[in-house]
């Protein structure tokens, strides 16, 4: 039907023939990756809903008000660490800015599984400081989470921080109005967005987090889903607890949006950069309290503490194994960041280049991908294949190495797009329409546009797509336990396993490999972020 | 040419990954993740040339693998730490009867299968630790009296998530009863120390730092940190003991879960699968699980190990283990009426 609408609205001239092929196109990508979601979404309403109700009646209040507190401590938490050291970074000069600046974003280097594990024993009665009070409590879970999820706070207030450039600072000056008041009236409504981005980063997070949350017995609505599936052996109701999940997220997402459609603020215009300022003594003590609180408890302790316990149990590491992880880990994380990118690109040039709200929309759907749980991801991708697999008459597909690892990558491209897609979408927000108005004068085509003009002005966003997903993939668990092939692991699978075997010290190697590999790759973002939007001292 | 090139990837990765017939291997799900699996399964390709692969993950999502896989499912055997998932996939009809002499031979008669859907290799008891300093063992009795208010503020345990307290509680349902499970758990939260939180091992800690008197573990974890290569742990393990509830000479003895390998239904491998599980039950491998993970053996020829053998013999309760999967929905139940976090 949708087919044959499309196809008479699409015959009468050539523009709107191309606009029809993009729809299409757009309509075939958007179902490709959609459909094991909505697949499980249109099956939960098949299930039986006892165990539903159950949940419902029962648990649902007080997980919901679990989630809520603890996405609201980690919010907090993560505000404080990354909106202060970022408002200090971009506006006043001190020794060490630059290096703090690059170490504000390596925490994101450190899994929430390594920072909650390394806590976990750090804080315990066994760990160096003895500790005989009982620290596993929500509020320092939520502190915790917020230690490894504040970067992406801190990197999109940053970049909105060194944009909004000289010229608000000077009115306000004339205005007569201080600093304080400049920092709460002027410049944090004007991040809004960056910061909403941010945030809405870190609640997705933490709506996804389940190993953490069962550690620390904070019941969440995640827990919920879990529950459901593990304990009531019913797969219908976490499937159901899961469609709920997305449409609420969704709702609050396109509420959000809907609110902020006029707000939104626009770099280009007010180009003039940042100069730092200089500043007093203890004004520069109190910019390091908030600068290097962060750094110390989200990046230097976890890794001092991992490189302890590697050098005490450093006669045991199976460096063959070890180079084997890392190969795997770096080539299906490569590959995959890979596919996002294009894919990313894809579905981003087809909504500059139509003018149909179906792209823009879809765009912002697909991001939700990343409020679901990555086990339930898994799931849908398993569900989806073998229900094509028995209905294609027995068609063996399943089974072959590759198969699993093309079905892994495919759940992976879900999970993940948001986060290329956020970061891309800056870079080709920034040029100007008139580019591609110009290149249609011209004559060039689509994919000549794109080569010619779009490709060479975003081969720094592009890179930095490519490393977010790519780090991403690289602490991913759920969805990497659940659809690997056979004798797949990978360092995450690795560290994991020892960990919760509670043998701490002989996941530290691992861990450790994470953390090098994804602060290498964060070192080289911030380069290039620095490149694209910030222009330092 | 994108999409070109994206539809070639997909056809080629569809195209080569048919299934080759291959010989000579077995395909694991295994929720274990033990380095003594990986060391039995190597000496078993050394002593008969099988391959073994495996996947480890969680057992309910390995389960669900294998139900949406149906009889396409390379797998031909899943290992898991808790009866209760045995039993969800025998419900489930993913596995098929496992009938050969040898294996039944090499197991103590009380911890088989009634229905010979599953071998278990291992056994481990939830027992009751207590501190050396403020407890003496024989105020200690059973599981029940754990619910007695003489203990209130006492007692540690992990969360109501955990698939080993919701076995003992699906045990505990099976022998007394809804009502006195009910009362039970209501006793249990009453006495807590904290809420219900952490690994094994945390409740343990948690004693040694005075937290809390009394604990809820599984065995194998008390031999782990025993034999830690890190002094404090070793500390904390001593300052400890063990205890095996439910003793008496009328009484049904302490809860144990086993470690168990079920046959799937379509098994590609059965036969290899097979030779796996006798040799796993034998006399060498069992030898090799005992003294690498903690855990008691199966074959009554094989004693346990050294640290596990000094607590003592103990009665295990010889419930029908299937019980704790099929109980288990109520005794999750009975966590949430009772407010076990």
């Amino acid at each position: 039907m949708l087919l044959k609408y499309l196809i008479t609205q699409g015959g009468n001239n050539f523009t709107l023939k191309k606009e029809f092929r993009k729809k299409v196109v757009a309509l075939v990508l958007f179902g490709g990756f959609f459909l094991p979601i909505g697949f499980l979404i249109l099956k939960s309403f098949f299930y039986g809903t006892d165990s539903l109700n159950y949940i419902l009646e029962n648990l649902l209040f007080e997980y919901s008000i679990n989630t809520l507190k603890l996405i609201l401590i980690t919010c907090i938490f993560s505000i404080i660490f990354g909106v202060f050291p970022a408002w200090y970074v971009s506006n006043y000069k001190f020794f060490g800015r630059s290096i703090i600046d690059l170490l504000l974003l390596l925490p994101l280097a450190v899994p929430t599984y390594i920072m909650a594990f390394s806590y976990s024993e750090i804080l315990s009665f066994t760990g160096p400081f003895k500790i005989t009070v009982d620290l596993i409590q929500p509020e320092i879970l939520g502190i915790l989470l917020s230690f490894s999820l504040f970067p992406y706070i801190y990197s999109a207030s940053r970049i909105s921080f060194s944009l909004l450039g000289e010229r608000y600072q000077e009115i306000s000056k004339n205005l007569g109005i201080n600093k304080t008041k400049y920092f709460f009236t002027v410049v944090i409504p004007l991040s809004k967005p960056a910061l909403f981005s941010g945030l809405f980063l870190v609640i997705m997070e933490v709506l996804n987090e389940y190993g953490a949350v069962k550690y620390f017995g904070v019941n969440t609505y995640t827990i919920g889903i879990f529950r459901a599936w593990n304990s009531m052996n019913d797969t219908g109701a976490a499937i159901q607890l899961s469609s709920i999940l997305l449409f609420i997220v969704s709702f609050l997402f396109f509420l959000e949006k809907s609110f902020n459609k006029n707000k939104r603020f626009s770099s280009a215009k007010n180009s003039s950069v940042n100069k730092l300022m200089k500043t007093k003594i203890l004004k520069k003590i109190l910019i390091y309290i908030f600068c290097l609180t962060p750094i110390i408890f989200a990046f230097i302790i976890p890794v001092v503490f991992n490189l302890v316990n590697l050098i005490d149990d450093f006669q045991s590491i199976e460096f063959l194994n070890l180079f084997r992880l890392t190969i795997n880990s770096i080539s299906v994380s490569l590959f995959t960041s890979i596919f996002v990118v294009l894919i990313s690109i894809l579905f981003l040039y087809g909504e500059r280049q139509s003018k149909s709200r179906l792209y823009y929309y879809i765009n912002e759907f697909i991001s939700l991908g990343y409020s679901i749980p990555g086990a339930v991801v898994a799931l849908s991708i398993i569900i989806f294949f073998t229900s094509i697999d028995s209905n294609l008459a027995k068609i063996s597909i399943l089974g072959g190495f590759l198969v699993y690892l093309f079905m892994l990558i495919y759940a992976y491209i879900i999970r993940f797009m948001a986060v290329g897609k956020t970061t891309l979408k800056a870079g080709f927000d920034k040029l100007p329409n008139s580019y591609d108005n110009t290149a249609k004068v011209l004559g060039l085509s689509d994919f000549n546009f794109f080569k010619k003009v779009l490709f060479p002005l975003n081969k720094l966003p592009l890179l930095s797509a490519l490393i977010l997903v790519f780090i991403d993939i690289m602490k991913e668990l759920p969805i990497t336990l659940i659809l690997r092939p056979f004798n797949f692991d990978t360092l995450a699978t690795q560290t994991f396993e020892f960990a919760v075997d509670e043998m701490i010290p002989k996941s530290a190697i691992y861990s450790l490999s994470i953390i090098l590999i994804c602060s290498l790759l964060l070192v080289l973002f911030k380069k290039l972020l620095d490149r694209l939007h910030v222009s330092g001292d | 040419m994108i999409y070109k090139n994206f539809l070639n990837f997909i056809l080629c990765t569809v195209l080569l990954s048919c299934n080759v017939e291959k010989n000579d291997e077995i395909n694991i799900y295994s929720q274990r993740h033990y380095q003594v699996d990986k060391k039995q399964y190597e000496n078993f390709e050394k002593k008969t040339g099988i391959k073994i692969n495996v996947i480890k993950a969680g057992a309910d999502e390995l389960l669900e693998r294998l139900y949406n896989e149906g009889e396409n499912s390379p797998a031909d055997l899943f290992v898991t730490v808790d009866a209760g998932k045995l039993q969800k996939g025998v419900e489930k009809g993913l596995f098929q009867k496992i009938k050969n002499k040898i294996i039944e031979s090499n197991i103590i008669a009380d911890l088989k299968d009634v229905n010979s859907y599953w071998v278990p290799v291992t056994y481990r008891a939830r027992l009751i630790v207590y501190s050396n300093e403020r407890v003496l063992s024989h105020e200690l009795s059973t599981y029940e009296d754990l619910a007695n208010p003489k203990w209130k503020g006492k007692i540690l345990v992990r969360s109501s998530s955990n698939a080993y307290n919701q076995a003992l509680m699906a045990s505990m349902y099976a022998n007394i009863g809804e009502e006195a499970t009910k009362k039970w758990s209501k006793g249990i939260v009453n006495n807590l120390a904290r809420d219900p939180k952490g690994n094994d091992r945390d409740q343990v800690k948690a004693i040694a730092s005075g937290q809390g008197d009394l604990a809820i573990v599984n065995s194998y974890y008390i031999g782990m940190l025993l034999s830690s290569e890190k002094e404090s742990e070793v500390l904390a393990g001593k300052s400890i003991s063990v205890f095996f509830p439910n003793q008496a000479k009328e009484d049904r003895g302490t809860h144990v879960n086993i470690s168990g390998f079920a046959l799937t239904k379509n098994a590609p491998n059965r036969e290899n699968a097979i030779k796996l599980l006798e040799y796993l039950t034998d006399v060498e491998a069992q030898n090799t699980y005992v003294n690498n993970s903690f855990e008691y053996p199966v074959n009554p020829k094989v004693k346990p190990s050294k640290i596990v053998s000094s607590w003592g013999e103990f009665k295990f309760d010889k419930l029908d283990l299937n019980l704790l999967g099929s109980l288990r929905a109520d005794a999750i139940k009975i966590f949430d009426y009772t407010g076990w976090k």
